[in-house]
């Protein structure tokens, strides 16, 4: 402990002040030397570096279920005796926003990061026929402005967490950047090949975003159904793209997509396991309502429709077949996450909306 | 540029091809035949605003999730919390300063040379971990504070939402890399302060610009680019070069926002000069955190740190050291005003700053 080192210290006179009207420095007092706070071991640094698991060790790890701080107070620092004003945070509850995986993501996706710019082998992309160009860029100007929606609006939430919840509004901000990227590189590409954007997406589950309640309806939205759909679509960019650009920044978005997925996941698992049938009970509505705004999103949207049928297939019989293999595959993979979420048996209980685009799409 | 009506006829006559519309493909409503080709920093933003796209409006009625140059759905849902002027919350160098965020991402769990840190006397990195723990607790309001905003920006000026993540990323690496260093060396985290809290009061994007950006994150970046003076090692060095840098964009963010919103709403002056008399007057004298010159906990850390150690010889040279500090903080400061068109703010700074400046 600091006490032993500090509390003897001599007490120097004040410091005579150099310029006037600047306050002379008080005499030397070194009290927040001497607080109570764990003193960890030193680290050994492995080839990962010095991760925030490795930081966060011991007392430092501990994250209660309930925050009591109504400040920027960091977790293990020893709490002020002004702490000024109470912010405005609403969360304070680690059921509303923790995963157990937040610090291994949140270094991940540090080291996972890409760089649209110059990452993307843009001299790639060769001319393509016009229907082929114009229903790609379509897809990648829906792409670009789901993941606005979702970055915008996830913004906007990182002011509601409180501070001893850190390492999710770290990971927060990763997957904000994410998404920002995802919006560039999209758009570039629409704009790189004689093409340009395509029609606006009609908005209904971008508008459930906006009017998420909670922040576990927000990711349901965000992290569970969008991203499991935008997922199981990038996984298929073999089969959509069409030059070596393409195929990266599908396989670059997929594999930030399988991280905002996980937290997804995790989140959504810690939400359950921590709460009573009243949580199962949310978490089917905002399912429900999501699947709806979903299925409204899909049903209207003919331009993405046509664009998919004409880039999946050879034909326009086999890009249908292809368009309803690609929502089946998609409609598993968020059935998939609810089960590795412990929300098991979904399957029976997917809104007839959606189903019926899946099935008819 | 339609596609020909020879693929359309064709594509709707296949088996299956009936219930095609294709109207998106046969009378687009965004512009199309762009090609845009990577210059030497790749294919950037600035690279893609040509044509109708680069062409951004001054105002909106757009309150749907529509981005800037694509085509509009006459059903699109709305939601009426877009701000409609480009002024709310434009900055001329957004897109540069996206991209250099883009490429400029560095880690903490590997880019400073963690296993280099040396055993430091225990007063010395004792005021290393209470300046760490200050630094950790306030970075991350500077990403919840923009955060804030970015709901209200629309995709006609999506630029803007972009550089606010690159910004909201950063200042999660700095809350990551001061924590990280506060732990690192066996002494952990300290006093907490009062914090940075005020700020999230900004109730418009410009007074965040002026509180956060212009003040707040470039005192800090003053502090950060001195860094070398109070760094104990390779370790502290490298972590200050590299969050000054950061915070360099985040301040250039702010001045070109004020910049833009001084010439183009120059009767917002007056109001503009409101914030800055609270940010100052919290500054000079009403906290201590701030009060870097007036002691609380981090500024004796840091004089500690400066004068490399707490004999009353080394705590005088770090104060001293301290003041001078001080003096690059606002003389910067006052730089920042003039560029923004503010250099009238030198008569009316609060006078414990005045007394600092050239």
């Amino acid at each position: 402990m600091a006490d032993s080192e500090t509390q003897g210290q001599p007490q120097a006179a004040p410091i005579a002040p150099e310029i006037p009207g600047i306050p002379a420095p008080p005499a030397l007092d070194m009290s927040w030397a001497r607080v109570p706070t764990a003193r960890p071991a030193k680290p050994t640094i492995g080839a990962e570096g010095f991760t925030l698991k490795m930081a966060d060790a011991g007392e430092y790890a501990y994250a209660p279920d309930h925050w009591p701080y109504e400040n920027d107070t960091p977790r293990g620092s020893y709490p002020a005796k002004d702490r000024g004003l109470p912010a405005p945070y609403t969360i304070y509850e680690k059921a509303e926003v923790w995963a157990e995986n937040c610090a291994d993501l949140y270094e991940a996706a540090i080291r996972e990061q890409w760089k649209p710019a110059t990452q993307v082998s843009w001299s790639s992309i060769e001319p393509l026929p016009d229907h082929i160009e114009a229903s790609l860029d379509q897809i990648f100007s829906n792409i670009s402005e789901q993941q606005y929606n979702s970055n915008a609006v996830l913004m906007g939430w990182l002011k509601e967490i409180s501070y001893g919840y850190h390492e999710v509004k770290l990971y927060l901000a990763t997957q904000t950047f994410d998404q920002a990227r995802h919006v560039e590189a999209f758009r570039k590409r629409a704009l790189a090949n004689g093409g340009g954007l395509g029609v606006q997406a009609p908005g209904f589950l971008s508008r459930a975003v906006f009017a998420a309640f909670k922040f576990t309806e927000l990711t349901v939205y965000v992290n569970i159904i969008r991203t499991a759909f935008l997922l199981a679509l990038c996984e298929r960019g073999d089969a959509i793209g069409r030059s070596q650009a393409d195929r990266q920044l599908f396989e670059l978005t997929a594999n930030d997509l399988r991280r905002h997925l996980a937290y997804g996941v995790e989140h959504l698992r810690h939400y359950l396991l921590q709460g009573d049938d009243a949580k199962r009970r949310n978490v089917r509505a905002w399912l429900e309502r999501g699947e709806i705004m979903l299925a409204a999103d899909l049903r209207r949207d003919r331009p993405l429709r046509e664009a998919l049928i004409l880039v999946l297939g050879g034909s326009v019989q086999a890009g249908k077949t292809a368009l309803r293999e690609l929502r089946q595959a998609q409609l598993r993979r968020y059935l998939r996450a609810l089960e590795s979420a412990t929300f098991v048996g979904h399957e029976q209980h997917v809104n007839p909306a959606l189903t019926e685009i899946i099935d008819n799409p | 540029m339609a596609v020909s009506p020879g693929i359309l006829q064709e594509l709707r006559k296949e088996s299956g091809g009936e219930d095609l519309d294709l109207s998106w493909l046969d009378r687009p409503l965004a512009e199309r035949g762009l090609r845009v080709a990577p210059g030497k920093r790749g294919l950037t933003l600035e690279d893609i605003a040509t044509s109708s796209y680069g062409a951004i409006p001054a105002s909106t009625s757009n309150q749907s999730g529509r981005m800037r140059g694509a085509a509009p759905r006459s059903d699109a849902q709305h939601t009426q919390m877009i701000w409609p002027s480009k002024a709310a919350s434009w900055s001329e160098s957004a897109m540069l300063l996206y991209e250099e965020a883009v490429q400029r991402q560095w880690s903490s769990a590997v880019d400073v040379p963690w296993a280099d840190l040396p055993d430091l006397p225990e007063e010395i990195e004792l005021a290393m971990s209470q300046l760490c723990t200050f630094l950790t607790q306030v970075e991350f309001i500077a990403g919840d504070v923009p955060g804030k905003y970015a709901p209200n920006v629309s995709g006609e000026y999506f630029e803007i939402g972009l550089f606010l993540a690159s910004q909201i990323m950063d200042e999660a690496r700095h809350l990551d890399v001061f924590r990280k260093r506060a732990l690192a060396n066996g002494i952990g985290l300290l006093q907490a302060g009062p914090g940075a809290i005020g700020l999230l009061t900004a109730q418009d994007f410009t007074e965040m610009a002026s509180t956060l950006h212009l003040v707040g994150e470039g005192f800090v970046q003053s502090m950060f680019r001195m860094g070398e003076m109070f760094a104990q090692s390779e370790v502290d060095k490298r972590m200050f070069r590299l969050a000054a840098q950061d915070e360099s964009r985040h301040v250039a963010f702010g001045v070109m926002h004020m910049k833009y919103v001084i010439e183009m709403q120059p009767e917002r002056r007056d109001e503009i000069h409101t914030y800055l008399d609270r940010m100052e007057g919290q500054l000079g004298t009403g906290s201590a955190q701030a009060g870097l010159t007036g002691g609380g906990q981090t500024g004796e850390a840091l004089a500690i740190l400066l004068g490399g150690g707490t004999s009353e010889t080394q705590l005088r040279e770090g104060y001293l050291k301290l003041l001078a500090i001080r003096k690059r903080q606002v003389n910067e400061y006052m730089h920042r005003l003039e560029v923004v068109g503010l250099g009238d703010r030198r008569q009316r700074m609060a006078p414990m700053m005045q007394a600092l400046l050239n």
